[in-house]
């Protein structure tokens, strides 16, 4: 009871500092700068990916790396190269529906790492889309499926690559003078704001960012898969023997 | 707006309550998946919509997804006492 009193409590305060946010007088301080600079500094229209990628890259860089270190473990732990078994899939219904779909999630996820630097979006929600992409597959086509269209190995490689080209833009603006992932310093053009060819640096960190998250997540989630079902085809024929004799 | 987002800030209280204390796994999962959605609708009626793009994406795709990969390996009692219960009947 007096833990539900808390919860209450607690949520109360949350609402009345949510009602006072709206109020114009409490942007102060970093959020006021950024306001009214980043159009100015970054040619961005999207605040969030200006300071993603732009004002923070270099925690942005660290995010990633978080994400590739994962892969990397997971990949290492569930590494068993070959398998035999592949799960059945869904049915005909099912995969004619999820075929429809995909193109259109495809084109979801692209708008939305290529448009990071105007609408919401960006790199992670992009590739997160695109990793659902290839998990619907791998779900209703069975994991074979999945395998033999989108190689492990051409996922890792495209993973690597987005680290590396992240880097290497960095790098750029290092070469440049203007320190470790410059934007418009680095002589990057800055663009019309709202344009599709804007922000100088920003949509490419994104497509980086993009194909590093959805080449990793669907690696996670395949690597996973396919040794639990390596396991449970195991105990399979196991019991399969043991009733035979 | 307010009106609605206060129908949707209780219901998410409910659906988070109905996760923590469901008996039946699936039931957890679908409720947390539905807990992912709703916060989604939150972050954008508080104008963040970055965030609920990603909250939309991640929780209710991906992390429902491996939860029920999780669950699809586990063992399950009290089913399996149902679909012997169905097979004796039968």
């Amino acid at each position: 009871m007096g833990l539900l009193l808390l919860c209450l409590g607690i949520g109360w305060w949350l609402w009345k500092g949510v009602a006072a946010m709206e109020d114009p007088e409490f942007i102060i301080g970093p959020a006021a700068y950024y306001i009214i600079n980043t159009a100015e500094e970054t040619g961005a229209a999207n605040i969030v990916a200006a300071i993603l990628f732009d004002y923070r890259g270099i925690d942005t860089l660290g995010e990633a790396s978080v994400i590739y270190t994962t892969v990397c473990g997971v990949a290492m732990l569930f590494s068993k190269s070959k398998y035999k078994r592949s799960s059945a899939g869904l049915s005909f219904i099912a995969r004619r529906g999820v075929s429809f779909l995909v193109p259109f999630l495809l084109l979801y996820g692209s708008t939305i790492i290529l448009m990071g630097h105007m609408t919401p979006g960006g790199g992670f929600q992009g590739g997160a889309v695109f990793a659902t992409v290839t998990i619907l597959l791998c779900i209703v086509f069975g994991s074979s499926f999945e395998m033999s269209r989108i190689k492990p190995k051409t996922k890792e490689t495209i993973e690597s690559l987005g680290g590396l080209f992240f880097v290497f833009l960095g790098g750029v603006g290092l070469l440049a003078g203007a320190g470790f992932l410059a934007n418009t310093a680095a002589g990057f053009p800055r663009g019309q704001v709202g344009n599709f060819l804007s922000a100088g640096a920003i949509p490419l960190l994104n497509i980086a960012v993009g194909m590093k998250v959805g080449a990793g997540l669907s690696t996670i989630f395949y690597s996973m898969v396919r040794v639990l079902e390596l396991e449970f085809g195991e105990q399979m024929s196991e019991v399969e023997g043991n009733d035979k004799n | 707006m307010t009106a609605f987002f206060a129908f949707v800030c209780v219901f998410l209280a409910l659906t988070a309550l109905v996760a923590s204390e469901a008996e039946e796994v699936l039931s957890a999962v679908i409720s947390l998946s539905v807990f992912g959605v709703l916060m989604a609708m939150v972050f954008v009626i508080l104008q963040a919509p970055d965030v609920a793009l990603t909250q939309a994406v991640i929780n209710s795709g991906l992390v429902t997804s491996f939860f029920l990969v999780a669950y699809s390996q586990t063992q399950k009692p009290n089913l399996l006492e149902q679909k012997q219960d169905i097979g004796d009947g039968q």
